[in-house]
């Protein structure tokens, strides 16, 4: 029942920002002129364009992107059974600024075949480095997840040096600028033909999860006693692995390396929810698109018109709250 | 501007010690910044941190006062057989191996911290800074009066502003002037704002920029919603190809702005854009072939 509660609070907040987050822009536009915006489109009119075209998709990207890290976030820290894991473990947020710095850097043309290249070299990039920590992580068909975390920290330090280098020996001022925007993060380039991506995948995920919502919630009791309860626990680990790999491989892909949600959230929904809820990973997901979409507002309140990379209100408003759960007494990974 | 003030010091010192009696000649100068040098004596050997400082060191001096140049520099030819000199990140050991007397530079391209590290190997910089066209004219002058070049400064100064007095004649009271949008980047999107030179450039050619607001930074990043509200007449940045490829077709919601309906996309040399600097009246004749075609 309180739980059935927090969930119509969180939906009914997300109604709120979004609601708040359509007002904000260049154009004057106020709650008549969304609604009028949504009930009578007018295509000539440039404020009804860009509240349908600009504001919404950034909005609905910022909410799933949120939700996805978020999820991804929960999954990993029950995989590894480490409430310090997040979903960038796997190398992915270097594997997609490798990728997107190459477009950037001009190793490839900025644009091809129509479609503009950066997030597409950044998923493919994301795909690799994932690929070899796994690769680095797994022995005798198991993954071992210190293991997995090991080869995580190391490519992914190694990835980030190739960036720092490319980056150093780069001739343009530009495309630094590229570069340093695209690793902070920004929604700035949703629009409604990017956002099927990230949304679809992560819609498939969550499905998925209601599947595996129980063993994940026994994982938690470690290996053995899960072992001992019937869950495949090898089999387990493989699809979180492939679900992380997938759904953050699109985030950062449309949106760059966005941190702290995934790590954060995850210990937001537990503290609320409960260690072993049924619901935890939708309510995690929920509540990370809810907290995306709160930075994005403040990120272009704050400063318009284009607004504060958003990895920096993430780790601004999310690491004092983190610090505040690390200290509060009755709350545990493991409780 | 400048404040030289070549001072004789007769220094005169009674208090507690019994030094002789000196006379020495020092140069003082106050650079754009309000940054205050010492001067031993009027300096022959200059060098260049930006390419456009290289470009008015060119247009006033003899070549033989200018004994470097950045890697970036290519303007004038005579420039490229000077040795090089890297300013990012600045190679020291190159800057001392060549002696200069003086370093001129421009606000942007070298940090204040650059140059007190310079300071404190025994070179003073010299930073000048434009917001205007004539601010370009009286930085010639400027560097005239320091290095002696007065004169042939003055004239070079004075025959540039004609011309560009000429070119504005043309547009003086143009009706309903032409908004121009100018990106310098596209993902994200920067633009040259109010604080820059094209601003004023844009003035002299009866026409305005079409970002009205001022920002902090010079060159701010816009939404595509700023963009589409802004609705430029005409955009500068690329050809209509380029920007098919690298603006229109990241952002397709931007085809709705004026600029690209009615076809007017242009793309300015970047480094008649770019480098404040003598060449200001070619780039002002570039601008006006787009702008009146």
């Amino acid at each position: 029942m309180r739980r059935g509660l927090y969930f119509l609070l969180a939906l009914l907040l997300i109604l709120v920002v979004l609601l708040l987050g359509l007002q904000v822009g260049s154009f004057d536009s106020d709650i008549a002129t969304i609604l009028n915006a949504f009930l009578h489109y007018d295509p000539d009119n440039t404020t009804h364009f860009a509240i349908m075209h600009l504001r919404l998709p950034r909005l609905l990207l910022a909410l799933v992107v949120g939700a996805a890290l978020a999820f991804c976030g929960y999954l990993m820290q029950a995989m590894v059974n480490n409430g310090l894991a997040d979903p960038y473990l796997l190398g992915t947020a270097s594997g997609a600024s490798l990728g997107a710095v190459i477009v950037f850097f001009g190793f490839v043309e900025i644009s091809l075949g129509g479609f503009y290249m950066p997030p597409v070299f950044a998923l493919a990039g994301a795909f690799v480095v994932t690929l070899v920590v796994v690769m680095l992580g797994y022995r005798k068909r198991q993954l071992i997840p210190a293991q997995l975390l090991l080869a995580g920290i190391a490519i992914s330090a190694l990835v980030t040096s190739i960036v720092g280098l490319l980056t150093f020996l780069s001739d343009s001022e530009g495309k630094l600028k590229s570069v340093i925007f695209w690793s902070m993060g920004s929604f700035e380039r949703a629009s409604w033909a990017l956002l099927p991506y990230p949304a679809v995948a992560l819609l498939l995920a969550l499905l998925l999860f209601v599947y595996y919502q129980k063993q994940l919630n026994i994982l938690l009791l470690g290996e053995e006693r899960a072992q001992a309860l019937g869950v495949r626990v090898a089999n387990t680990r493989w699809v979180i692995l492939g679900t992380v790999s997938v759904v953050t491989g699109f985030a950062v892909a449309t949106s760059g390396p966005i941190g702290f949600v995934g790590l954060i959230i995850p210990h937001v929904t537990r503290g609320v929810m409960g260690t072993t809820g049924r619901s935890n990973l939708l309510f995690c997901a929920f509540v990370g698109g809810l907290f995306m979409l709160l930075c994005d507002l403040l990120s272009r309140l704050i400063y318009p018109p284009a607004g504060l990379p958003i990895g920096i209100i993430t780790s601004f408003f999310g690491v004092p709250f983190f610090v505040y759960l690390l200290f509060r007494k009755n709350y545990n990974f493991k409780d | 501007m400048l404040w030289l003030l070549s001072l004789t010091l007769i220094s005169t010192l009674w208090a507690c010690t019994q030094e002789k009696q000196e006379t020495e000649d020092v140069i003082l100068l106050q650079d754009d910044l309000g940054r205050e040098l010492t001067l031993e004596s009027q300096p022959k050997r200059v060098l260049s941190l930006s390419s456009s400082m290289t470009e008015m060191l060119f247009a006033v001096l003899d070549t033989s006062a200018i004994i470097g140049r950045t890697q970036n520099d290519d303007y004038p030819t005579a420039a490229l057989a000077k040795p090089v000199v890297n300013n990012y990140p600045v190679d020291y050991e190159q800057v001392l191996a060549l002696k200069p007397d003086l370093i001129f530079t421009i606000e942007g391209i070298t940090p204040l911290d650059v140059a007190a590290r310079l300071e404190e190997l025994g070179i003073p910089v010299y930073y000048q800074k434009y917001n205007t066209v004539e601010d370009i004219f009286t930085g010639l002058e400027d560097i005239g009066r320091i290095m002696g070049k007065e004169q042939q400064a003055t004239q070079i100064a004075d025959s540039l502003r004609q011309e560009v007095a000429q070119i504005a004649r043309r547009h003086k009271g143009e009706q309903d002037p032409q908004q121009v949008l100018a990106i310098t980047w596209t993902d994200p999107i920067y633009v040259y704002g109010q604080n820059t030179i094209l601003t004023d450039k844009l003035r002299i050619l009866g026409t305005e920029n079409a970002v009205k607001e001022v920002f902090e930074q010079p060159y701010p990043a816009l939404t595509r919603e700023y963009i589409l509200k802004l609705n430029p007449d005409v955009l500068l940045g690329g050809t209509p190809e380029k920007l098919e490829e690298s603006f229109f077709g990241q952002y397709p919601e931007l085809r709705k702005i004026k600029a690209y309906q009615n076809k007017r996309l242009y793309a300015p040399t970047d480094d008649l854009m770019a480098r404040p600097g003598p060449r200001v009246v070619e780039s002002l004749r570039e601008l006006e072939g787009f702008l009146y075609p």
